[in-house]
């Protein structure tokens, strides 16, 4: 069955004419080269936020490469927002997200730290997830030189990054060092075995297939997806208890291959005693914000900022 | 345990004016007798649309349905229009309880809105609402040239039991294949009778304004029976229905606080995967009821959204 009936008309022709993935092992380094400069070049609006390039050294003795936005006046001590981009867990920079970043640390008057996780095959699980929580510490560590108010730190993602970016807060509230304020989810890839279940039928036809999925999944967790032993820092809804985990948003498309779990896991935060906004778009399979300008990708992001700035007391 | 904890700030003069109602056979009587003096006391807003009745044939003999019609003044011809079912437990309420939101309704959509003032429970069982809502959803496709609006754009709303109404509506409109219903908008809509009767219950849902024993007592009133069973009609308790395919395009709206939460996921959650467009949003740290607090961020945001998607499903 297609679900092509079932898009918002208004998102359609973007997901028609973007490339379908479908990578391999072997085709994944040209790929990777071949995106690059487009996800790097995306115009950036113009606006009085300073951009830099950071290195924050991991535990490790590695360096953690991040984009910092901040506002070039800040009124006091702002909240901070860490950012993880999307990309299956495989590909993708932080720059793709700068323009989008860039006018919420604009219009939220807020630090932004947005981080290049080292990515999957090559590093599996858990090289990324170490790299965001390096990130974090980064943050905290650095608030009163940054102007960054420690209370106020929240976590955001989108797809690979949301799944990041859920683990990241099941990380931070088992170690116990760095709080955060708030997760923001954003179609957020959190269960690797959505592989081994069967197919929603209305589900996962555009842009991120379940092919994608499987081939993204394998690569993290280098070891097919769906097995008894997987880490909750490694897909979030594998944890089994989620209480004391931050105020949540979820926000995600009817038609996204992660439905199913994504609404799964807002339910079983609410069970869980943790405050949860979840909101639901009709006719918008993964990636529909591609459609920038489409009525629904504006009231997504119009929902993602009063979100933030609720979260952040702004 | 409290759930205090969670609520929104801005709703915690709703809950602490109103504790949850504790409805009985003793209780209910003087609820409903005290219910239109509260209704008067509510000012309507300042809005050229009109509020009068209209008796609406109910189908049975001479016995008539009074529904409250709303149309704004300078209403374009071939106007859509929503069929609106008050909530109250399906024991409780009369259509005047939403007039003030249902003008502003009428008023920035542009469109007709009749609100049916159902035969209530226990006096009337089931399916005596539902008739009665069948009755004016007939009323408005069969007077639709004279009345100016379109056939086509006719949608069902509803919120709490109302809810329940409306998505029952939606099946049935369906199963009898009569009259088409464009569009269902379901605000905190009680959708399946087990939850009254869960083992597992929710600890995080329906301590505020509308608990699990008001929505069991509601149950027994409605159905005549213990809730729970193994033959609820899916147009008491929409849930119930095995088959979601074929219904119109679904609007739902509950709080993440509110008894109804997890049955309204679910419920947009499998139609989705029957292949109908749904928009669902689960507002955080809000109750059951928290659109009383009218002039609270959270229920103002919530009639920013409804207004949104009404607009959306009448193409306007």
């Amino acid at each position: 069955m297609t679900t092509r009936h079932l898009v918002d008309p208004a998102v359609l022709p973007a997901l028609e004419a973007f490339p379908s993935l479908r990578a391999t092992r072997e085709t994944l380094p040209a790929m990777r080269a071949a995106m690059d400069p487009l996800l790097k070049g995306a115009p950036v609006p113009d606006l009085p936020v300073e951009t830099s390039e950071i290195h924050i050294p991991s535990p490790e003795g590695h360096q953690v490469r991040a984009i910092l936005l901040r506002p070039e006046v800040l009124d006091g001590a702002v909240p901070a927002l860490l950012h993880i981009h999307g990309g299956a867990y495989i590909i993708g920079v932080p720059e793709m997200s700068v323009p989008e970043l860039t006018a919420t640390a604009h219009q939220l008057g807020i630090v932004i730290l947005s981080v290049d996780y080292r990515l999957a095959p090559e590093h599996p699980f858990p090289a990324g997830i170490e790299d965001c929580y390096t990130a974090l510490a980064y943050l905290h560590d650095n608030a009163a030189t940054l102007g960054v108010d420690a209370s106020r730190i929240a976590v955001m993602g989108e797809s690979a990054g949301g799944g990041l970016a859920a683990s990241l807060a099941l990380l931070a509230r088992d170690r116990g060092a760095y709080p955060l304020a708030f997760q923001l989810l954003d179609a957020p890839m959190i269960d690797d075995r959505t592989c081994a279940r069967p197919r929603n039928p209305v589900t996962g036809e555009f842009i991120f297939a379940p092919a994608d999925n499987h081939f993204g999944w394998s690569c993290l967790l280098d070891a097919e997806p769906g097995g008894p032993d997987v880490s909750p820092y490694a897909a979030a809804a594998r944890a089994t208890q989620l209480e004391g985990l931050p105020p949540t948003l979820i926000a995600t498309g009817a038609l996204d291959l992660f439905l199913d779990e994504n609404v799964d896991y807002a339910m079983r935060l609410i069970s869980a005693g943790v405050a949860v906004e979840l909101h639901i778009y009709p006719g918008c399979p993964h990636g529909y914000v591609i459609a920038a300008d489409a009525p629904v990708s504006q009231r997504a992001l119009a929902d993602k900022r009063a979100a933030l700035r609720r979260a952040m007391a702004l | 345990m409290t759930t205090r904890h969670l609520v929104d700030p801005a709703l915690l003069p709703l809950i602490d004016a109103m504790p949850p109602m504790v409805l009985s056979d003793a209780s209910l009587p003087m609820i409903r007798a005290a219910l239109p003096a509260m209704v008067k006391a509510v000012p309507l807003p300042d809005l050229p649309v009109t509020i009068g009745d209209v008796m609406v044939p109910s189908g049975e003999a001479d016995r008539m349905v009074r529904c409250m019609m709303l149309r704004p003044d300078a209403m374009a011809d071939n106007a859509p229009a929503i069929l609106h079912m008050h909530g109250g437990g399906h024991v409780l309420g009369m259509p005047e309880m939403n007039a003030g939101t249902l003008m502003q309704w009428a008023d920035a959509l542009g469109c007709l809105i009749l609100s049916v003032d159902y035969r209530l429970s226990p006096e009337t069982r089931f399916p005596g609402a539902i008739e009665d809502c069948y009755a004016a959803l007939r009323w408005l496709h069969e007077e639709a040239g004279a009345l100016g609006i379109d056939r086509t754009h006719i949608a069902v709303s509803g919120e709490s039991a109302g809810g329940a109404l409306a998505a029952g509506l939606a099946l049935l409109a369906r199963d009898r294949g009569e009259y088409a219903i464009a569009f269902q908008h379901l605000e905190q809509p009680r959708l399946d009778d087990r939850t009254a009767t869960s083992a597992t219950p929710n600890p995080h849902t329906g301590e505020f304004v509308w608990t699990r024993a008001s929505s069991h007592f509601c149950w027994i009133a409605q159905l005549g029976k213990e809730p729970g069973g193994d033959d609820t009609s899916p147009y008491a308790a929409p849930a119930r229905a095995t088959d979601l395919s074929g219904l119109p395009s679904t609007f739902i709206a509950v709080g993440a606080l509110d008894l109804f939460v997890d049955e309204c996921l679910e419920y947009a959650h499998r139609l989705i995967r029957a292949g109908v467009p749904t928009e669902l949003h689960v507002y955080p740290g809000c109750m059951h009821g928290f659109g009383m607090a009218r002039d609270s961020a959270p229920a103002q945001r919530a009639q920013a959204d409804n207004i949104a998607a009404l607009r959306n499903a009448f193409s306007l």
